[in-house]
């Protein structure tokens, strides 16, 4: 954005319009996350049109602690247990409150005996004497120095101490067995507590504890935001997008890694895993030149925009294949679509290996390259901010009236997003019928997104209906794409 | 011995006293925390007739935490890798304190005898091991042949 943007004020009737109309826009595309309410068709919600609708709230320590303290003292009463084997239960079995209720009412002591809290068979020690050896140290100890678990494995209170410093050290606080070998019965936390000397390792223990319990628990997740402690949580536990008030993190609930739709968890965790793995295969890609495939200038990209024009001899060319970008018309798009060699189950092992690195090269080109035109898109958003900011020093027009722009710049980067993780997706799907509707929808969005950028980088030169327009032909794009591939 | 604990002493005497056949561990003459160690091959295994020498080391949470063990001399064995250094859940996440330095070390005998490819330390040795056994058993042996004799 360079030039002047066109002035609002000369077209005052159609202007009144187009922020109608814009009203209803903004709802479609802002408002898209939490527009579960006013919705009156109680049988149909809103929000089963929204293929990344989540239901999630953002907790605080606090909340937490006392989410939990909730879910204890509810066993607590349903199964007249004590808070500490009722926190085991909890921890043993992942929080899953129904479960544990119906096993244990259904049979207590075996359910408990399941549960690694007592053993099957007590073990009988001989009784103790007025000294005996603790088997860890191999000290001589008067009797009070020694205790034990449900199991009965004796041992002195010095070792159990040192254990449990060990433990804590090693970031262990969950599952810590019973220092017998073989011995699986699990140490309460009250027993712990009690054994640990040193009121340092304490509250060690406590902050980890509360970091495995959020860890474990199915419906928790804390934010991968840093310095961000807010916990999230939500009843399904899928993959969907968190959106963290505090620290503005977008994330996967299921994963908790960058949020990654429509690539499901798994998918995303092989596709990294091989990004980091073939990094220096794929390092020569980092190109911020090209030359004009006609004229042959030296080119630099500096817009997040795919389709370039030649600043010298004015040809339209696409970033990605060089190819003319007049081929890249939604109709004609074949630049997101890898040709695989057909006959590649014929060839040698070698050429095979070949034909498998083309391929990742492919994709993981169109992967990266989206992430960067994101972040080239992010200054195009903060040199609208500034321009907006002059215009309105200038009166030329109010805040709300330049809002247009700023919303196509957040909703370009929601597109562009979408798209970029569609290309781990594409990568591992099998040849089938469903690829080609995938891919179908992948050059669609793909194409629908190059225009908004086009448009959004000459917003001068652009009508506001115009733009407005693509911004709701992309959206739509995208929405196609999530709902019929989003699926976990 | 200033300084050590009693059950290193312990455990120290009774290896001396009542050495476990086919294993040898002798602590270090400036350091009681390092053991020399040898384990004889076992009978029947391809490492049969082999002395294998490894290190052990008890740190300083021992036996809260497990003794470090490794092997000096080079063997072909999905579970150990070219370092030396050994796959055994005993010495990982299965440690006990109750455990002691006679049965890590039987273990680790009782592992020559049965490897395990399928928790392998060593990638291209498993897969040999899974793909051509018999294949493997003789690079095993050759193994020992040069180095362990
Ligand atoms: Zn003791
Ligand atoms: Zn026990
Ligand atoms: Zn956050
Ligand atoms: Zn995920
Ligand atoms: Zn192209």
């Amino acid at each position: 954005m360079s030039a002047e943007m066109k002035s609002q004020d000369s077209d005052n009737d159609s202007d009144y319009d187009q922020s109608d109309h814009m009203d209803e826009d903004e709802e479609d595309f802002c408002g898209y996350y939490d527009n579960d309410t006013d919705d009156l068709d109680i049988d149909r919600p809103k929000k089963t049109d929204d293929p990344e609708y989540f239901e999630y709230e953002l907790l605080k320590v606090e909340d937490v602690e006392r989410l939990l303290n909730e879910d204890v003292e509810f066993l607590c009463s349903c199964l007249k247990v004590d808070p500490h084997l009722a926190k085991m239960l909890l921890q043993v079995h992942q929080w899953k409150k129904e479960f544990i209720m119906e096993r244990y009412k259904k049979d207590p002591a075996k359910f408990l005996v399941d549960s690694k809290i007592t053993p099957a068979v007590k073990y009988k020690s001989a009784p103790l004497g007025v000294q005996n050896t603790c088997s860890v140290c191999c000290r001589k100890l008067p009797s009070d120095y020694f205790c034990h678990l449900s199991c009965g494995h004796v041992f002195c209170r010095e070792c159990w101490d040192n254990y449990f410093q060990v433990q804590i050290l090693q970031g262990v606080t969950s599952g810590i067995e019973c220092m017998e070998n073989n011995c699986h019965i699990l140490v309460p936390e009250d027993f712990l507590c009690r054994s640990l000397s040193k009121p340092e390792l304490r509250d060690k223990y406590t902050k980890l504890s509360f970091l495995d319990l959020v860890n474990t628990h199915p419906q928790l997740r804390f934010c991968p935001g840093p310095n961000c402690s807010n916990v999230v949580r939500a009843k399904d536990t899928r993959s969907k997008k968190v959106d963290c008030a505090q620290c503005k993190t977008i994330f996967c609930f299921g994963c908790g890694m960058e949020y990654h739709a429509p690539t499901d968890c798994a998918t995303i965790r092989k596709w990294l895993t091989k990004c980091a793995d073939d990094s220096e295969t794929a390092n020569y890609i980092s190109a911020h030149t090209k030359d004009c495939p006609k004229c042959h200038v030296c080119i630099e990209k500096n817009g997040g925009c795919n389709h370039v024009q030649c600043t010298k001899c004015k040809n339209d060319f696409c970033w990605m294949c060089l190819g003319d970008w007049r081929t890249h018309g939604s109709e004609y798009y074949e630049c997101s679509r890898y040709k695989e060699n057909p006959n590649i189950a014929n060839e040698s092992v070698h050429a095979q290996a070949r034909e498998a690195l083309k391929k990742y090269l492919f994709y993981f080109e169109r992967y990266e390259n989206h992430a960067k035109s994101l972040k080239l898109e992010e200054q195009t958003l903060s040199k609208i901010t500034t321009r907006i900011q002059e215009k309105v020093m200038i009166n030329s027009g109010t805040w709300i009236d330049w809002q247009y722009l700023l919303d196509a710049a957040v909703l370009l980067k929601k597109c562009r997003y979408t798209l970029q993780y569609t290309y781990p997706y594409a990568y591992y799907m099998e040849k089938t019928a469903r690829k080609q509707l995938f891919e179908y929808q992948q050059a669609q969005l793909e194409a629908e997104v190059e225009n908004l950028s086009w448009k959004i980088e000459r917003a001068e030169i652009t009508d506001r209906g115009d733009l407005e327009n693509q911004m709701d032909i992309a959206e739509k794009r995208r929405q196609t794409l999530l709902k019929d591939f989003l699926e976990f | 011995m200033a300084g050590l604990p009693r059950r290193i002493i312990k455990e120290t005497q009774r290896l001396m006293q009542e050495p476990v056949s086919g294993i040898t561990a002798l602590p270090d003459e400036n350091n009681a925390r390092y053991f020399h160690v040898t384990v004889i091959g076992p009978k029947e295994s391809p490492y049969e007739n082999g002395t294998f020498k490894l290190e052990l080391f008890l740190p300083e949470e021992y036996p809260m935490s497990a003794p470090k063990v490794r092997f000096l001399t080079k063997i072909y064995h999905p579970n150990i890798d070219k370092l030396g250094r050994i796959c055994l859940d005993i010495l990982k996440d299965k440690w006990s304190p109750a455990l002691q330095i006679r049965t890590v070390l039987l273990s680790i005998q009782a592992l020559l005898s049965a490897p395990n490819p399928d928790d392998p330390l060593a990638n291209e040795v498993a897969d040999a091991w899974k793909s051509d056994e018999s294949q493997a058993i003789e690079t095993a042996k050759a193994w020992t042949q040069k180095h362990a004799i």
